[in-house]
């Protein structure tokens, strides 16, 4: 039978609440192996485990409740070892980083902020900060909606002001949350939203990261944002110079 | 036992929450070499869709049409800032529409995540006709 991981925590880690159901139809038992210094969360795989709803929010579930009672590092959804003996090998053989991340980590929990448009709020603040576009606007309007040309141009131009105005808002709300937070960590790009960045926070000052989150929103009523957390710090088990590098982009703007 | 979710999710909240937080328990967390991971096939798909960059004629057409319908009469000589019709525009239902051009491909999703959105969409639909009914009988009761 192999060996399904949720994440790795101190062996002091205060515990799992009783009868914890992980991943799995039927939902498989939650336990803890421990080695040295170290515990890992796992359960039985099941066979043929797929990227269900269902097992993802298990996935997620268990590792709440492991965030909640002390540092884990989550696993990324879907890991599994071949069996237990290869789960404590992991643990004994990478202990040192394991430990030091769980130090590192200590206290914090991620918040994942995503920020998309109200889409007719930003295409009335992009309207009203160009009188090029109102008046090709007003143009097409009075043309009974403007040919088939006319309508491709306003649009390619609206789009190109509505992305511009992405970025701004995108850097804007970075300059503004990251002051409050412990460490960034950039999302991917997508056309979904126009940031997606998660917050290292320490759980003491969550509240004042909430705060500034809630100023943004007000100060910026076209944009919507979106606040999910406290989550276990998925987005800093790995503080690698890659995704350091990536999420330093231009952004001298903290320091100004 | 079923055990409730320690996290809580601030202001959107809700299974758009969900689908935010599926989304970090799929694409990070801790990658260790000697565990294999369960595959995945349909959500990559499902990446790769949400990373595609929508620049089509499509795209273009609808956002000249959203423009044409843009009431912009008390737009143009206000500040940037647009106090009040932000206000307005925000409450009175754009909210629903905005999940339109500017994160279509985010529609295409896997049936994961796709079942969460559209308990979202509902909950919106229930909770905007019940608000505007009632604000058109506060000001019915008004004018009696």
């Amino acid at each position: 039978m192999s060996t399904y991981v949720y994440g790795i925590t101190d062996s002091s880690h205060a515990g799992l609440p009783e009868g914890m159901e992980g991943v799995g139809d039927p939902p498989a038992a939650v336990r803890v192996l421990k080695e040295g210094g170290l515990a890992a969360v796992v359960s039985d795989a099941p066979e043929g485990l797929k990227p269900k709803r269902k097992h993802l929010l298990a996935h997620q579930n268990v590792l709440a409740e492991a965030g909640a009672a002390g540092a884990v590092l989550p696993m990324r959804f879907g890991s599994v070892a071949p069996d237990d003996d290869t789960v404590t090998g992991v643990l004994a053989e990478g202990a040192d980083h394991y430990k030091e991340r769980l130090r590192a980590l200590e206290g914090k929990v991620e918040y994942n902020v995503k920020a998309t448009h109200d889409e007719e709020a930003v295409l009335h603040r992009v309207m009203s900060e160009s009188p090029e576009l109102r008046s090709l606007a007003e143009a097409n309007r009075q043309s009974g909606g403007g040919s088939y040309d006319d309508r491709l141009r306003l649009g390619e131009m609206v789009v190109a002001a509505v992305k511009a105005q992405e970025a701004d808002d995108a850097a804007e709300l970075r300059r503004v949350l990251e002051p409050a937070a412990a460490d960034v960590s950039v999302g991917p790009e997508s056309t979904g939203w126009l940031a997606n960045v998660s917050f290292l926070v320490d759980r003491k000052s969550a509240e004042d990261f909430l705060a500034v989150v809630e100023e943004a929103r007000r100060a910026h009523p076209h944009i919507e944002l979106r606040v999910n957390g406290p989550l276990p710090p998925y987005s800093f088990v790995e503080p690698g110079p890659a995704q350091h590098a990536e999420s330093g982009v231009g952004q001298e703007t903290a320091l100004e | 036992m079923t055990v409730v979710p320690a996290q809580q999710s601030g202001g959107g909240g809700g299974s758009s929450g969900l689908y935010d937080v599926l989304e970090l328990v799929l694409d990070r967390g801790l990658v260790i070499d000697a565990f294999i991971r369960v595959s995945l096939v349909g959500i990559e798909i499902l990446k790769i869709d949400v990373r595609v960059v929508v620049a089509s004629v499509d795209t273009y057409l609808r956002f000249a049409e959203a423009c044409n319908r843009l009431d912009l009469e008390s737009g143009p000589n206000k500040s940037p800032g647009l106090p009040e019709i932000v206000g307005e525009v925000t409450e009175s239902g754009a909210r629903g529409k905005s999940k339109g051009a500017l994160s279509g491909a985010a529609e295409t999703i896997s049936d994961a995540f796709k079942q969460s959105r559209e308990e979202g969409r509902q909950k919106e639909s229930e909770s905007r006709p019940r608000a505007r009914k009632s604000t058109s009988s506060r000001r019915k009761e008004e004018q009696e």
